[in-house]
């Protein structure tokens, strides 16, 4: 049942859009140009402090629904606040909330992963069944549910949205797991006497590391947007704290008077959820050599004259 | 066959009955109190709240009241709501016409936007029309619904005033265009994903054996795309599109949130906010069996078109 949906998950958003010269290579230019992006707004949120005049919470009528000048650079909310300031505050708390999540989930998804692929027999099994509770949900109805156990607030969205992500986690590296316990060097690990936990963690863990990176920029993106969601309905983010869902919430009742309010933190995150997927892209196929494709057979050929050349220079 | 359907369908039952559990437990966690919700805060006298609470079996344990809703939701009977003082199946009766409505005309709209963008980036691989359409679709994957929903509200309903902002209409047809925008907004989500779906399939028939073997033959490139490729890109599409539909119900909350079309979205929401437990709890086993359902089917016709699912 949740063949499609692993399916769905595991692969690149966009695999093939930039394969053109570069192939093979870490730093291509839609790489670079969303590391610059991601950089930059990680760079603007540790900043804020120091880069704003303005405080995120502090409310000042007469600049209320402000367009933007050279006052405010974005404009003002409707209590007066800066909205260029509170756009990197949110970034604060959005990001960082995004960060838990993923943390959650890799916390609890690897080691269960790894347990239920090792193992296999009835621990997978019964992880096996769990999971395919949790993928009984379609995915943001779960946070729903949680959200009204845990009760509403930020912290209890992360874990609602990190127990969501953990099956997906869990089944990609229980696949992996499977893969690699059938290779020697887990032979040779078992037949020296090392311990299970040691031979999962540390001979089979970094052999997953790549491909569990790749799913893990792609989960940032994804909680992102689930994050947002939640805020945006009230569930997640409270007022009066800046977050880029919360804010699009408060901004959607401006729209005639500035828009802004609500497309800027929307622009953010479209921006860098789009940096994210680009990333998780280029790293997957960084990562697998299959996925590099070889040079064309002109390229090749070029190649071997130019070290002809170079050879023939020395 | 047969028996493919019947083991698919009894691995329904565990995995239903978990969920219902694991719903009815997270709801009933809730550190507040559902009389007050019931009586918006007001200050209640012990019998009223007593009455209140056999009125509901709140008096009852915990796997009793587990009991009492599960025999009456596989009855057909959902409980009464503690905030609108109405069966949640009258709630649900009252909104599901807007939601399904809306998804419907989204899924219809996605499918048929998607799959000729995705043919034609495809067929155009690499070029200036593919690397459009590939930025395209990378911004609407990374844009959240209701953005999407504001987006457009704020240049179609409010600068051009082409559609209503918000509300739903008496008729049939007044509907249609209450719900254009917003069936617009959710389904490019799916148009992103179901786009690049179909293209990569596509890329992949374009170039297998067969396409080239037809193309040798003389047979018309176009008619090697329309009728030869596509027929195979498009089955593993649609299952895939089919699926998509379980996310878009949670999207339709967001999509109905923005242009308040007083859907199911509003009421679960509501119900989240207000720990209205029978609410929360009945519109979830909805949505989560109607998902699984369709999950379902799903694997069934699959199963009809590819024998090798069958025989696993």
């Amino acid at each position: 049942m949740a063949k499609f949906s692993e399916i769905f998950w595991h692969k690149p958003l966009f695999p093939g859009i930039h394969k053109k010269k570069q192939e093979g290579r870490f730093f291509t230019v839609p790489m670079v140009l969303s590391m610059l992006f991601l950089g930059l707004i990680i760079l603007c949120c540790i900043l804020a402090p120091a880069i704003s005049p303005y405080s995120p919470t502090e409310q000042n009528l007469q600049d209320s629904l402000a367009l933007p000048s050279m006052k405010h650079l974005l404009g003002a909310d409707k209590v007066g606040r800066d909205l260029l300031t509170r756009l990197f505050y949110g970034g604060r708390t959005t990001l960082l909330s995004a960060i838990g999540v993923v943390a959650f989930s890799v916390a609890a998804g690897v080691p269960l992963g790894l347990v239920s692929g090792y193992y296999g027999g009835l621990a997978d099994a019964v992880i096996g069944r769990v999971c395919d509770v949790v993928l009984a949900f379609p995915s943001l109805l779960l946070a729903f549910v949680l959200v009204a156990g845990f009760g509403r607030g930020m912290f209890s969205a992360v874990v609602a949205l990190g127990i969501v992500y953990v099956p997906m986690l869990a089944r990609l590296v229980r696949s992996l797991t499977l893969v690699e316990k059938n290779k020697t060097y887990v032979e040779a690990a078992g037949s020296i006497g090392y311990s299970d936990a040691r031979i999962m963690f540390i001979h089979i863990l970094p052999n997953c590391v790549s491909t569990i990176t790749v799913q893990i920029t792609l989960d940032l993106a994804y909680a992102i947007l689930d994050l947002a969601s939640l805020s945006f309905l009230g569930l997640g983010v409270q007022p009066p704290t800046a977050d880029w869902g919360a804010m699009l919430d408060e901004g959607r009742n401006f729209l005639l008077q500035n828009p802004l309010l609500a497309l800027a933190p929307g622009i953010a995150i479209i921006v860098t959820v789009v940096a994210l997927n680009i990333c998780s892209d280029g790293l997957h196929q960084y990562f697998e050599p299959v996925q590099r494709k070889l040079p064309s057979f002109k390229q090749a050929e070029k190649q071997a004259e130019r070290r002809k050349r170079k050879e023939g220079v020395a | 066959m047969i028996k493919f359907i019947c083991k698919r369908v009894l691995q329904m039952i565990p995995i239903l009955f978990a969920v219902s559990v694991l719903i009815f437990c997270m709801v009933r966690i809730t550190p507040s109190d559902p009389i007050a919700s019931m009586t918006k805060g007001r200050k209640t006298s012990a019998e009223t709240r007593q009455s209140l609470e056999e009125k509901y079996h709140l008096d009852k344990s915990l796997p009793e009241q587990y009991l009492i809703w599960i025999t009456n939701a596989m009855r057909g009977d959902l409980g009464d709501s503690f905030e609108y003082k109405q069966s949640v199946n009258s709630l649900i009766a009252g909104r599901l016409p807007t939601t399904a409505q809306l998804v419907l005309m989204s899924a219809v709209l996605a499918l048929v936007i998607a799959i000729p963008t995705g043919v034609i980036s495809a067929v155009r691989m690499n070029r200036l029309t593919d690397r459009i359409l590939s930025v395209l679709t990378l911004i609407f994957v990374a844009s959240p619904v209701f953005l999407t929903a504001i987006a457009l509200m704020l240049v179609f309903a409010l600068r051009l005033k082409m559609f209503p902002s918000f509300g739903s209409g008496k008729t049939f047809a007044e509907n249609l265009r209450y719900l254009f925008l917003p069936s617009v907004a959710l389904s490019l989500n799916m148009v992103a994903l179901i786009s690049r779906i179909t293209r990569s399939n596509m890329i992949e028939q374009l170039n297998s054996n067969y396409a080239a073997t037809a193309l040798a033959k003389g047979i018309p490139y176009y008619k090697v795309v329309m009728k030869h490729c596509f027929k195979n890109a498009v089955i593993p599409v649609i299952t895939v599109a089919s699926i998509q539909i379980g996310t878009m119900l949670v999207g339709a909350v967001l999509v109905e949130n923005v242009f308040a079309l007083g859907g199911l979205g509003d009421i679960l929401i509501g119900g989240v906010k207000s720990s209205d437990y029978p609410v929360v709890q009945g519109i979830t086993l909805m949505l989560v069996t109607v998902f699984l359902l369709i999950n379902l089917l799903v694997d069934i016709v699959y199963a009809l078109i590819d024998p090798r699912i069958r025989l696993k």
